[in-house]
C-alpha cells in the first residue's frame, strides 16, 4: 500500500493488543502502543515495538499532548478490558471530534455503547471467532474459500473502490456491466449514495444506477482490481 | 451319563454357541435395553395389545363380544403375555454360567461338583425374579383371560399396572416415590395407629346407639374416610364422645395429608434434577450428527444462535447447574457435569458426534477436556478456542483439530478495518448472515446434473447468485494443505468435477431456490 507508513496509536498490549500490533506492522503502519502497565510495555519492547508510552487513561492533559505531538488521526482501542475501550473511546471523542476510533469488544452490549461513545468501527472478537467456527464446522468449503481470500493468498483483495466524476460507470446500471467476465473482479455491493449511506449486496437483485462518488465493493486479484481502477481513472472525461 | 455331567455339557454348549447367545442378546435387549432401536417399536405395540385388552374385557361386564374379539383376547393377547413372560424368565440371569462357575470350582478346589448346590442357584435367581413386583404384574396380567373364574376379572386392574414397564413417565415416577419409603411407611404406620384407635373408639362408643354403625368394619370405614378429610357423611357420629374424636381426627388428617404431600413434593424436588438429567440423556441418545459444546460461554451462546438458525442438533456440557437449569427451561439440551471427568462422556456415542467444541475460558480446561474425549473416540472431531497463543501447541498435542482465537481473528481484521471498513462490514454481514446476506457451499456429486457443467451454464443471474470460487480436492497429494484448492471466481469455460464444492453468495432466499433447483435439475437427470 502507497499511503501506507501512517502512523497508528494503540492503547492496550494485552492478548488482543498484541496481535493487532503485529498485524498493523506487518500491513506497514506505524503503531505507537499507550498502557498502563510496565509489564505489558515490557512485553512490548520485547517484541521490539519502538513507540512504547506509559500514560493513564484518565489522564486527558497526556493523552491530548500526545495526540498533539504526534498529530494522530486514528486510535485503536485494543484493551483486553471493554470498559477501558469504552472509556477511551468517550474520552477521545469528548476532547477530539475529527478523530477517528476503531475499537474492540467481545460482546453485543459492548458494541452498543462503543457506538453510543462514539465509535467508528467496531470489531466484534468473538462474534467473529463464533462465526469462523461456525464455518469451520458446518460449511467448510465456505471456510476455506474466507480463509484463502483473508489469509493465504495475499493477492487476493477485498477494495472499496470510489466512482471517479465522468467515469464510464457514472450513470451506468449496474446490471448492463458484466464485471467478472470483462475484468475478472467480483462486485459484491455498493453503497447507492442516492439511497443514503447504506451498504447493499448485489445479489438483493436491484439494479442500481451508479453515480459519482457511489462505493463499490469488489473483490478480485491484486492486478485486476488496479487495472479496473486503471480503467476507471483513464475513462474520466 | 449322570445328571451332573449333562448339566456340565449342556453348559458348556450353550456357552459356545455364539447364535444362542445372540439370540438371547436380542431378546434381552428388546425387553430391557432401552437404547435398543428396536425396543420402542415393541415398547408401543404391547401398549396397544394392553389397552386394547382392557377396552374388550370393560365391553364384556355389560354386553357380549364378537367370537373374534374374545379370540383375540383370550389367544393373542394372552398368548403374547405368556410368552413375554417366558421370555423375560429365561433372559433375567444365566444358568449356564452359574453351573459353570461351580464346576470351575469344583476343577479348581478339587473337589466334587455340587449338583444340589447349583440346582438351589438356579431355583433361587429365577425364583428372584418370579417374586419381583413386575414380574408379579406380569404373571396377575395373564389370569383376566381364564373366563370362567369371574373374579379373576380384578386383575384387569394388573394389565393396566402391566403399562408401568413400557412408560418411561409412570416408571419414572414410582422411582421418585420410592425414594421416600421409610417416610412414607412412617406416615403409613402412624395412619394406620390413628385408624385403629378412632375406630376402635367410634365403636365402643356409637355401637347400639348410632343406626349406622353396626360393626368395627363400618367404625374402621369411617375413620378412614374422615381422617382422609374425605367425609361422605353416610356415617356420622351422633354421642359427645364420637364427636370429640371427630374433632381429634380431623386436625390429625389434616396434618397427614400435609405431611403426605410435603413428603411426595419434596421427593421430587430432590429427585427433579436426576430424573431431568436422564430424560436430557434420554434424549441425547436418539440425536445423531450433533455438537457437543462444552463450557458455556459468551462464544458458545453466539455458536449456538447459528446453529439453531441451521437447526442443527447440539447438546451443552457446562459444571454450572444454574445455567444448565436456564437452558434446559429454554428448551435446550443441556447436562450439568464436568467435561474433564469420565462420566461426562460415558453415555455418548461419538460416531454419532459432529464434532466437539472446547469453549470453556481456561486454556488448560479445554486442554484437559480434549484429553478426556480423545480418551472416548480418536477420530471425532475436536475445535478448541484458545486464550493464550503459547496454548495453540499443547491442544495440538492433546488431539484439538482446530485451534480458533479471538486475539487472532482480531489480528486479521486489524489492517482491513482501517483501511476498507465497508468491505469489512460486508464480510461480517455475510459470516453473521446479517442483512439475510449468506454464503453457502453446494457440493458436486457423482451423476449430479451439476458434474462436467461449464460455469455458464450455471443460472447465476437468475437466481441473483454470486459465485464466489471452487474448492476442489486432491486427495492423491500427500501434504494435507494441498489436498485442497480454492480457484477464485471461476471462468465461464472452468468445467466443474465431481466432489467440487461450489461457494456461492447471494440472499437467503436466492440460495434456497438455486439449491432446489439443482436437486430438482439432478433428478431430471437421473
Amino acid at each position: 500500500m502507497s499511503e501506507k507508513q501512517e502512523k497508528i496509536l494503540l492503547f492496550g498490549y494485552g492478548r488482543y493488543g498484541e496481535q493487532i500490533t503485529q498485524s498493523l506492522l506487518s500491513g506497514g503502519y506505524e503503531v505507537y502502543v499507550v498502557d498502563e502497565s510496565k509489564e505489558a510495555l515490557k512485553r512490548a519492547s520485547i517484541h521490539n515495538i519502538e513507540n512504547i508510552f506509559l500514560i493513564d487513561i484518565d489522564d486527558d492533559e497526556k493523552l491530548t499532548d500526545l495526540l498533539f505531538d504526534y498529530g494522530f488521526e486514528k486510535i485503536f482501542c485494543a484493551y483486553d478490558d471493554e470498559e477501558k475501550n469504552i472509556y477511551l473511546t468517550i474520552t477521545f471523542k469528548a476532547l477530539f471530534h475529527n478523530i477517528q476510533v476503531f475499537a474492540l469488544c467481545e460482546s453485543k452490549e459492548s458494541e452498543r455503547k462503543l457506538h453510543l461513545a462514539g465509535a467508528d468501527r467496531v470489531i466484534d472478537t468473538m462474534e467473529a471467532a463464533a462465526n469462523r467456527m461456525f464455518f469451520l464446522v458446518e460449511k467448510p468449503a465456505v471456510a476455506e474459500a474466507f480463509d484463502h481470500i483473508l489469509l493465504k493468498d495475499p493477492n487476493i483483495i477485498f477494495k472499496e473502490i470510489v466512482v471517479p466524476k465522468g467515469s464510464f460507470l457514472d450513470g451506468v446500471n449496474i446490471k448492463d456491466i458484466n464485471f467478472s467476465k470483462e475484468y475478472d473482479i467480483l462486485v459484491i455491493g455498493i453503497v447507492d449514495k442516492e439511497l443514503g449511506d447504506h451498504f447493499t449486496f448485489v445479489t438483493r437483485g436491484i439494479n442500481h444506477k451508479i453515480d459519482a462518488e457511489d462505493i463499490l465493493v469488489v473483490i478480485g486479484k491484486r492486478e485486476n482490481i488496479e487495472r479496473f481502477e486503471h480503467t476507471l481513472e483513464e475513462s474520466k472525461v | 451319563m449322570s445328571f451332573s455331567k449333562f448339566l456340565i455339557d449342556l453348559a458348556f454348549l450353550l456357552d459356545n454357541s455364539p447364535r444362542y447367545k445372540k439370540i438371547k442378546l436380542f431378546f434381552w435387549n428388546l425387553l430391557n435395553n432401552d437404547d435398543y432401536k428396536y425396543k420402542k417399536y415393541f415398547d408401543i405395540f404391547m401398549i396397544f395389545l394392553i389397552i386394547s385388552s382392557v377396552i374388550i374385557l370393560i365391553e364384556e361386564v355389560t354386553t357380549p363380544i364378537s367370537k373374534i374379539l374374545y379370540y383375540y383376547d383370550v389367544y393373542v393377547v394372552t398368548g403374547v403375555f405368556l410368552v413375554e413372560y417366558i421370555l423375560r424368565f429365561w433372559v433375567y440371569n444365566d444358568i449356564h454360567k452359574i453351573i459353570l462357575d461351580e464346576y470351575e470350582e469344583s476343577l479348581f478346589l478339587d473337589k466334587k461338583f455340587d449338583t444340589k448346590k447349583v440346582i438351589k442357584q438356579i431355583v433361587k435367581s429365577k425364583l428372584e425374579y418370579i417374586f419381583s413386583p413386575l414380574a408379579i404384574i406380569d404373571l396377575l396380567a395373564i389370569l383376566p383371560s381364564y373366563r370362567e373364574l369371574r373374579i379373576l376379572r380384578v386383575f384387569i386392574l394388573f394389565r393396566v399396572f402391566k403399562l408401568l414397564r413400557y412408560s418411561h413417565n409412570l416408571t419414572h415416577f414410582f422411582q421418585v416415590i420410592a425414594t421416600k419409603k421409610i417416610e412414607l411407611y412412617t406416615l403409613f404406620m402412624l395412619m394406620a395407629f390413628v385408624i385403629l384407635v378412632s375406630g376402635i373408639s367410634l365403636y365402643v362408643f356409637e355401637d347400639r346407639i348410632n343406626p349406622n354403625i353396626n360393626s368395627l368394619f363400618d367404625a374402621f370405614y369411617w375413620a378412614l374416610v374422615t381422617i382422609s378429610t374425605v367425609g361422605f357423611g353416610d356415617i356420622t357420629p351422633v354421642t359427645h364422645e364420637g364427636r370429640s374424636i371427630t374433632m381429634i381426627i380431623i386436625l390429625i388428617g389434616v396434618g397427614m395429608i400435609s405431611f403426605a404431600t410435603s413428603i411426595i413434593v419434596s421427593a421430587f424436588s430432590e429427585q427433579l434434577e436426576q430424573v431431568r438429567n436422564n430424560r436430557v440423556r434420554h434424549t441425547i441418545r436418539k440425536l445423531t450428527d450433533f455438537y457437543i459444546i462444552c463450557g458455556y460461554t459468551n462464544m458458545a451462546q453466539l455458536f449456538i444462535k447459528r446453529l439453531e438458525a441451521e437447526k442443527q442438533p447440539f447438546i451443552v456440557i457446562d459444571q454450572d447447574k444454574k445455567i444448565v437449569e436456564s437452558l434446559l427451561l429454554e428448551g435446550k439440551l443441556a447436562v450439568a457435569e464436568d467435561a474433564t471427568k469420565k462420566s461426562a462422556f460415558k453415555n455418548i456415542d461419538f460416531d454419532k458426534v459432529k464434532a466437539v467444541l472446547l469453549l470453556t475460558n481456561s486454556d488448560m480446561h479445554n486442554i484437559y477436556i480434549a484429553l478426556n474425549v480423545r480418551s472416548f473416540s480418536k477420530k471425532v472431531y475436536l475445535l478448541s478456542r484458545t486464550i493464550d497463543n503459547n496454548s495453540y501447541k499443547k491442544l495440538k498435542l492433546a488431539g484439538v483439530d482446530e485451534v480458533i482465537s479471538p486475539y487472532l481473528t482480531s489480528g486479521y481484521f486489524a489492517s482491513l478495518i482501517l483501511e476498507q471498513p465497508i468491505a469489512l462490514q460486508a464480510i461480517n454481514d455475510i459470516l453473521t448472515a446479517r442483512k439475510n446476506a449468506l454464503c453457502d457451499q453446494i457440493e458436486v456429486t457423482e451423476g449430479s446434473f451439476l458434474e462436467n457443467k461449464p460455469i455458464r451454464d450455471i443460472e447465476v443471474n437468475r437466481f441473483k447468485i454470486l459465485i464466489l470460487g471452487v474448492v476442489r480436492f486432491h486427495p492423491e497429494k500427500k501434504i494435507k494443505y494441498l489436498q485442497s484448492e480454492f480457484i477464485f471466481n471461476p471462468q465461464e469455460d472452468f468445467v466443474l468435477r465431481a466432489n467440487d464444492v461450489l461457494v456461492i453468495m447471494g440472499y437467503s432466499i436466492s440460495i434456497s431456490s438455486f439449491k432446489s433447483y439443482i436437486i430438482e435439475s439432478s433428478l431430471k437427470h437421473v
